[in-house]
């Protein structure tokens, strides 16, 4: 089997994911003793009797359990999510016009960084294996490990919002920006850059700790192997052997915790964006809370696990192009 | 049988031994033992919370059952709102004294049924709604108030241009107009102090004649009325102040009597409130009604400052009970003040808190008092201080204390069941093989994908929609269904590799049963990273619990230390100034989930350097 023959493979496996994604969505609020979407829309019919009859139809709560399986599936596949209750639009055109792409950026800037910062540290680290500077890294690394996000947020807030005054508390872009939109592109960059740099910095120390003791553990999982002897012996400069030699092979268990980390980081997200009132899916979820309002929560699990299916998509056809020894199929 | 096989104490001894020799290596990790050092301490606090936490954490309250007036149960509450840590009073740059503030306001101009209002407002607020401006803290001087024009000029206004009213020391009422927009500078010299709470009353219930003792009691008629204790007719029996009063013909004046009770209020800065309880009893016939006068003295040097509160008549039958707390102003009638309190402690002094009964008619009359409590609520409490909870804020240092429980519960438990299903699936799934084991690692691989945090947020509100609430077990429940993945993994591929080793394929042809292959060749070998996966699971437990109780999706019934992060988050006052203002409330508790943490990780990572030996020398 060649390339297209694995790509298709794991195409399919994406395929099945999504439909396990949407098929736990369904059996959660649909198969959880008391069936909670029905409890939630009947909740409604107080308050609101057009929203209750939408809803109804929305998710055919008056139809048999088969059919309502099959609406949900045609639902989510065509991403109509329904209506806010809030503002009354579409709830896929918000996700997908504003908030994704704030936490895409968001999580973007601070996995790339923590990757490779993360990565840099962890080798230096590997290499100097037993000093004083691994020590210390070691345990830096392992407390940002064990510190909840939302510490690491208020202390962020704490230090370079409030005591310096460096960037704002929170916030998405300049609350001017309502009445007077920016003018120049210089003034966009700069005031969506200003509202970015504290979560995301919260979640590049959520995430870069994990990178470096991961990396140390590749590299010392190779450093001992014998070619790595060998590439010693022929006199290749110790830079040359660590980058080479050991950070190649070492790369490749790497590469797959990329996505796995995704899913790590979208946990991140959603409570640094609600910390610093970034206007993500993370803050929708906090919105979404209080009162609870389970069919956005429905939506944005099943759009988040989307993302990171997708990306472990990727992240197995990257595996694939750069390991040779992965055999397709 | 017996002879060969060890006996019990034997194995019990080799075990000890066991642990002794391993007890010794993990010595020298410094960061095993400083792991283990802070969960012990952690535990010890969580066995003993009640001990050591001094209040309760969900709903504290003192003296429950002994003020009626709020109800059978009811107690009254510990401390005001918010209250800062008492040991603010040690910190040297904690302001205490006269300190100078200066606050801003902005007028806005109404017109209304051709009428014009002038409103201020506070800077930064979004309404204006006072006809004054209403300061932060008490007057004791204006130095000035600037007002700044909206054409851009500004001057001090003269002292004909606004008023302070004695009477309401908070309040500046601006005498003249001014055009809309124009914003105000108030600079002024207040007290501000660490104020703690003041019991004037030590024994309210008067279970014993020596809580009598503390009060005095002086009467315009010592013949005639008496004040005594009395061991049995106070409210539920239990002792109580009796007052009587026996005329003898006629007298033409009102005879009185008036308890009080002195104390000293060294206080720079007026108590966040005041509450007073009191029960009365009154005996005698129909008409012989007396009149019950409550009031604060101040000592002064000329003549003492009265601060009369309440004055009610009392006609005779059973108990009534009532309470003051400077929070109802419709209560305290004769305090014009809000908040009340500012005028009568408005500077330290000794004080008195006295009852008088006068006897309007001359009839023999017995008054009984009862349950007669007065605290003064200060602006700090405890040691961490108190939440904003309402009407009965809890004290941080117990609810920290409380919280130890939840997460260690949730922590270990949760990393426990998940290792235990993780090693279970393992071992099936990489003994077994097939197409179990194909199954088992596809349903892993499908978890593993899910985003663990916004699942957890959809099945926790699901449940609440059916069930109303989940319980710390739901959540336990939850963690570990989704925490066994990784290690399941690991365990497959270790067993898969031990599987082909030559001891296994030796019992094997020794006859031995799959089982007992498992149990004796591949559980011991696998068994090391059992204690590791351990360790180092509890505190993604730990920290996923705080996370979800952070966004308010925890147990409410158990006090944990999400709980006191999410109350902060719902306060309000989460934003800018929350943090410095009331870093007592927060940062307590996120020392603590990422100490216990810390501990478990530094715990797994020992034990990994020992158990795993590979590591060791590597290193």
């Amino acid at each position: 089997m060649g390339l297209r023959g694995f790509i298709a493979k794991r195409l399919v496996y994406m395929l099945i994911l999504i439909w396990a994604v949407i098929t736990i969505n369904f059996l959660i609020f649909s198969m959880l003793p008391g069936n909670p979407m029905e409890a939630y829309v009947a909740g409604l019919k107080k308050l609101d009797e057009e929203r209750y009859n939408e809803l109804k139809k929305h998710f055919g709560l008056d139809k048999p359990l088969h059919e309502q399986y099959i609406l949900s599936l045609r639902n989510m596949l065509t991403f109509n999510l329904g209506i806010s209750f809030r503002s009354g639009t579409q709830v896929s055109d918000e996700i997908f016009q504003r908030r994704l792409p704030n936490t895409l950026l968001l999580m973007g800037v601070s996995t790339v960084t923590s990757i490779i910062v993360g990565m840099l540290i962890g080798v230096i680290v590997a290499y100097k294996r037993g000093s004083l500077l691994d020590t210390g890294m070691v345990t830096v690394s392992l407390a940002t490990y064990s510190v909840p996000i939302f510490f690491i947020g208020w202390i962020i807030i704490f230090i370079f919002a409030i005591q310096l005054g460096w960037f704002p508390t929170g916030g998405t872009v300049p609350p001017t920006w309502g009445r007077l939109p920016p003018t120049n592109i210089i003034e966009t960059i700069t005031g969506r850059l200003s509202h970015i740099i504290l979560p995301a910095f919260t979640l590049f120390l959520f995430g870069f700790g994990g990178w470096i003791l991961l990396t140390r553990a590749c590299i010392l999982e190779t450093i001992t192997e014998d070619y790595v002897l060998t590439a010693r012996a022929k006199g290749l400069k110790e830079r040359t052997i660590l980058y080479k030699h050991v950070l190649k092979n070492a790369a490749l268990p790497l590469v797959t915790n990329v996505a796995l980390s995704f899913a790590f980081m979208v946990s991140g997200a959603i409570i640094t964006e609600t910390l610093f009132s970034y206007d993500g899916m993370g803050l929708l979820t906090w919105k979404a809370l209080t009162p609870p309002a389970l069919p956005v929560l429905q939506s944005i699990f099943y759009i988040l696990a989307l993302c990171v299916i997708f990306a472990n998509f990727i992240a197995d056809l990257l595996y694939g192009v750069l390991d040779p020894r992965v055999k397709y199929g | 049988m017996g002879e060969k096989m060890a006996t019990r104490k034997e194995k019990m001894g080799f075990a000890f031994k066991r642990f002794r020799g391993f007890w010794k290596q993990f010595k020298r990790s410094k960061r095993g033992v400083t792991g283990v050092g802070i969960v012990v301490f952690f535990t010890c606090l969580a066995i003993f919370a009640p001990l050591i936490s001094p209040y309760e954490a969900i709903d504290p309250q003192v003296g429950r059952e002994k003020y009626p007036y709020f109800g059978p149960v009811t107690g009254r509450k510990i401390a005001g709102s918010l209250c800062k840590p008492t040991w603010y009073k040690y910190v040297p740059w904690v302001p205490r004294g006269q300190v100078k503030l200066e606050e801003r306001f902005y007028n806005l101009i109404i017109k209304e049924y051709g009428l014009e209002f002038q409103l201020f407002g506070r800077e930064g607020e979004e309404n204006a709604t006072d006809i004054v401006l209403r300061l932060t803290k008490r007057v004791a001087t204006v130095e000035s108030i600037t007002a700044m024009f909206p054409n851009g000029t500004s001057r001090d206004l003269l002292p004909d241009e606004w008023k302070l009213d004695p009477m309401r020391p908070r309040e500046i009422s601006i005498v003249k107009r001014y055009p809309d927009g124009t914003r105000f500078t108030v600079t002024y010299l207040t007290g501000t102090d660490v104020v703690e709470n003041i019991e004037i009353v030590p024994d309210h219930t008067f279970t014993s004649s020596e809580s009598f003792d503390y009060w005095t009691w002086q009467t315009t008629h010592p013949e005639l009325v008496s004040v005594n204790y009395n061991s049995e007719k106070g409210y539920h029996n239990d002792g109580c102040i009796e007052i009587s009063y026996n005329p003898t013909g006629t007298l033409g004046e009102k005879a009185n009597v008036t308890l009080s009770r002195r104390f000293e209020y060294p206080y720079m800065e007026p108590p966040r409130s005041f509450f007073i309880h009191y029960s009365i009893c009154v005996e005698g016939s129909p008409d012989s009604e007396v009149i019950m006068n409550i009031m604060f003295y101040k000592e002064t040097e000329t003549e003492p400052e009265l601060f009369p509160l309440i004055a009610i008549p009392k006609q005779p039958g059973p108990y009534s009970h009532d309470g003051i707390t400077s929070i109802r102003p419709e209560v305290i009638q004769n305090v014009k003040c809000s908040p009340a309190t500012d005028r009568i402690f408005a500077t330290a002094g000794n004080y008195t808190f006295s009852v008088q009964i006068i006897f309007p008619e001359e009839k023999n009359v017995k008054v009984y008092l009862d349950n007669l409590d007065c605290v003064i609520y200060g602006n700090a409490f405890g040691i961490l201080g108190t939440d904003n909870a309402e009407p009965f804020p809890r004290d941080l240092f117990s609810s920290i204390v409380y919280g130890t429980r939840v997460s260690l519960i949730v922590g270990v438990l949760s990393a426990l069941f998940s290792t235990l299903i993780g090693l279970f699936l393992g071992l099936v799934s990489g003994y077994v093989g097939g197409i179990v084991d194909e199954g088992i690692m596809r349903f892993a691989d499908l978890l593993l994908v899910l985003p663990t945090l916004p699942l957890f947020i959809v099945l926790i509100v699901a449940l609440q929609q059916v069930a109303g609430f989940v319980s710390i077990w739901n959540i336990i429940i939850i963690i570990t269904f989704f925490g066994w993945m990784s290690f399941a993994r690991s365990v497959r591929s270790m067993v898969l590799s031990l599987r082909e080793r030559a001891f296994v394929e030796a019992a094997k042809a020794a006859g031995a049963g799959k089982l007992h292959i498992i149990n004796r060749h591949i559980l011991p070998n696998v068994f090391a990273l059992v204690y590791v996966t351990l360790a180092t699971s509890v505190p993604g437990a730990i920290i996923l619990e705080a996370s979800l109780s952070w966004l308010g999706l925890g147990d409410p019934r158990v006090p944990s230390w999400g709980k006191i992060l999410y109350d902060f988050n719902a306060s309000g006052t989460a934003v800018a100034m929350g943090l410095t203002e009331y870093w007592f409330w927060i940062f307590p508790a996120c020392i603590c989930i990422a100490l216990l943490a810390t501990a478990f990780i530094l715990m797994g990572y020992a034990l990994d350097e020992i158990l795993n030996p590979r590591l060791r020398e590597r290193r």
